[in-house]
């Protein structure tokens, strides 16, 4: 089964009429999630631009803690490439990073490339967990957090703070290497740390070569940043309410809007894993999810209609980690019955109807 | 003295950019009804959602405020607005001359980027109180914003200029200051993180950053000077500055030419 609307089994047609007369209904809509194919997404941003909704991605916290820093004072970037090539110094900020596959790679690797070609490698951690699993020298957070750390550790950097410390060594581990990269999860360290980390790895280019390398976030959100730069010309967090994409992080934040009690109807769109809100079941909504996910049931929300997953059931442009950049994945089973973009089409074309033959 | 009167609860967030006492001096009450303040499709205007009474002076009184009225007293030149009762995020950002003053709370982002003129918020405000809004190089800028309750987290974030008088402020008081002067009668954890000048006056503080190192206790004329300055917007302020204090500097970080000065008391 395909689609649902309030509990009951339906076909994909009579969820998507549905959707349409809830969406056409709505005074200040919110459209969210996006964790969905390009397709899709783009589909997703032309349907609010067509009912004034306003849009929030899931990856919006961890998008926007880059953001925040990147839009005032830049940021030193490097790719997974670059580093497992190049660095000879390698450190990892927090615990997020050592879930990624890219830490394994660079702990089995050593520089090949480069002025440190040929060294060994150094792996470094900051506040990141001490199992032992990967051959490393682990330095603590201090009790305040990533942020609070990084920042102790740039004024040992600057030569603001000396002595035979613990920070004032990692210091001079970073100072001494040839080629280095910080690791590190922006969600995780907040928009205060990344940007203190930026900071503190410009200082360190006046003595070295040195970069920063962020974990993408699960929920395509860096594909979706490209996305919405290209068709608003903004960062994704936009509302079409004025007839014009006005982009303004803390009002169109969906949770906060939703708290506000500032909307009247809601989108969820997720045909790839995301964490299901808790709006989804309480507010009149349309939820459009993966295939065989566990949203994919009469009780998600008001209207449910489950589409094909990218990479899986269906093809999609998707963010690829190891090539920092958007590639096509194809399907590896039978291809579903519907595509996100296909559905989100059919609501806007449903619309469209609607006004028509209502005027 | 023009007067707004809000009937009930806006059903969307609003928009008062353009609501000022200049732009409603020129109009007469259809006209101003006209104004488009609505943020969906709907178009809400002005007369939508207030009863409007208008004599073309220069001072404007908002009765009945919410949390939905943002940007009130935005890019104001002039003039005075009177709210009572709440705003919503932007009060007087970017404010250039004038006053505005809140009987009520205010949402956050008040007096972000305001150059001149007087904010004051009987109330609370939001987070981001004199901070600096996405992509802005600078928050508060020159203006002068009194908040008599508390503060919510990162008051006076990437402050460029200007005063900011406070109850209390929440964590991160200060936080990647450039300049200018915050006086509270308490902060939280981690003020100044990543100031790089400016002056943060407070009679409590809640955990120092490692990157802020005491200083002293010092008497220096410049206390003094700060305590008369202080003393007609707020005495309690102002006997702050005049009574005993420690001195930390920082943010080492950064350039570390930031003070934070603590009462000893």
């Amino acid at each position: 089964m395909a689609a649902w609307v309030k509990g009951g089994a339906t076909d994909a047609d009579s969820a998507v009429d549905a959707a349409a007369t809830l969406l056409a209904a709505a005074r200040t809509p919110l459209v969210a999630g996006l964790c969905a194919e390009l397709s899709a997404v783009r589909a997703a941003y032309h349907l609010a631009d067509a009912i004034g909704a306003t849009v929030d991605p899931a990856a919006g916290q961890s998008l926007y803690a880059e953001l925040g820093s990147l839009s005032r004072t830049g940021a030193m970037l490097t790719t997974p490439a670059e580093t497992t090539g190049r660095a000879d110094a390698i450190l990892i900020v927090g615990n997020a990073p050592w879930d990624r596959p890219i830490v394994q790679e660079i702990a089995e690797s050593a520089p090949t490339r480069g002025r440190a070609a040929g060294t060994e490698r150094t792996l470094l951690s900051l506040g990141g967990p001490r199992n032992g699993a990967t051959r490393h020298v682990a330095y603590p957070a201090e009790a305040g957090g990533l942020a609070v750390s990084v920042a102790h550790l740039r004024a040992y950097l600057k030569g603001h703070l000396a002595g035979e410390t613990a920070y004032g060594d990692l210091a001079r581990r970073l100072a001494a290497a040839q080629y280095g990269v910080v690791l590190y999860d922006a969600a995780e360290l907040g928009e205060l740390g990344v940007e203190m980390l930026q900071g503190m790895v410009k200082d360190l280019n006046e003595v070295t070569r040195f970069f920063t390398l962020p974990v993408s976030d699960p929920y395509q959100g860096r594909a979706l940043l490209q996305l919405a730069a290209w068709t608003t010309g903004q960062a994704p967090r936009v509302g079409f309410g004025r007839h014009v994409p006005e982009h303004d992080p803390w009002r169109f934040d969906g949770a906060r809007q939703i708290a506000a009690g500032e909307v009247d109807a809601a989108l969820w769109l997720a045909s790839l894993p995301a964490p299901r809100p808790d709006w989804l079941g309480t507010l009149p909504a349309i939820a459009i999810v993966g295939e065989g996910s566990p949203e994919a049931t009469g009780d998600a929300a008001e209207i449910v209609i489950a589409v094909g997953v990218p990479g899986e059931s269906a093809g999609g442009a998707l963010w690829n980690d190891r090539r920092a950049t958007i590639t096509y994945a194809p399907p590896i089973g039978q291809p579903a019955e519907l595509t996100a973009a296909g559905v989100l089409g059919a609501i806007q074309d449903r619309l469209v109807q609607k006004k028509a033959a209502s005027c | 003295m023009s007067t707004l009167t809000l009937r009930q609860e806006p059903p969307e967030r609003l928009d008062f950019l353009h609501v000022t006492p200049l732009s409603l001096s020129g109009l007469s009450e259809a006209e101003a009804a006209r104004l488009p303040v609505g943020t969906s499709r709907r178009g809400l205007t002005l007369g939508d959602c207030f009863t409007i009474a208008l004599d073309k002076s220069e001072d404007l009184v908002i009765e009945g405020g919410s949390s939905r009225l943002d940007r009130v007293g935005a890019s104001l030149d002039g003039g005075t607005i009177r709210v009572v009762g709440d705003v919503g995020q932007r009060l007087g950002a970017g404010m250039r001359s004038g006053s505005v003053t809140v009987t009520g709370s205010a949402g956050p982002f008040a007096a972000s980027g305001a150059t001149g003129g007087t904010i004051t918020i009987e109330g609370d405000a939001g987070d981001h109180a004199g901070g600096a809004v996405y992509a802005a190089k600078a928050g508060l800028d020159g203006a002068t914003l009194i908040i008599k309750g508390a503060a919510g987290d990162h008051l006076g974030d990437r402050m460029r200029r200007g005063l900011i008088l406070v109850g209390t402020a929440g964590a991160h008081a200060g936080s990647r200051m450039i300049a200018g002067t915050i006086a509270a009668g308490s902060v939280g954890d981690h003020p100044g993180f990543g100031m790089r000048r400016g002056t943060l006056l407070t009679g409590g503080v809640g955990t120092l950053t490692p990157s802020f190192v005491a200083t002293g206790t010092h008497d220096l004329v410049f206390l003094r000077l700060l305590a008369r300055s202080l003393r007609p917007l707020s005495p309690a302020h102002a006997d702050l500055a005049a009574g005993a204090l420690t001195r930390y500097s920082g943010d080492l970080a950064t350039l570390g030419k930031g003070e934070l000065w603590v009462s000893a008391a």
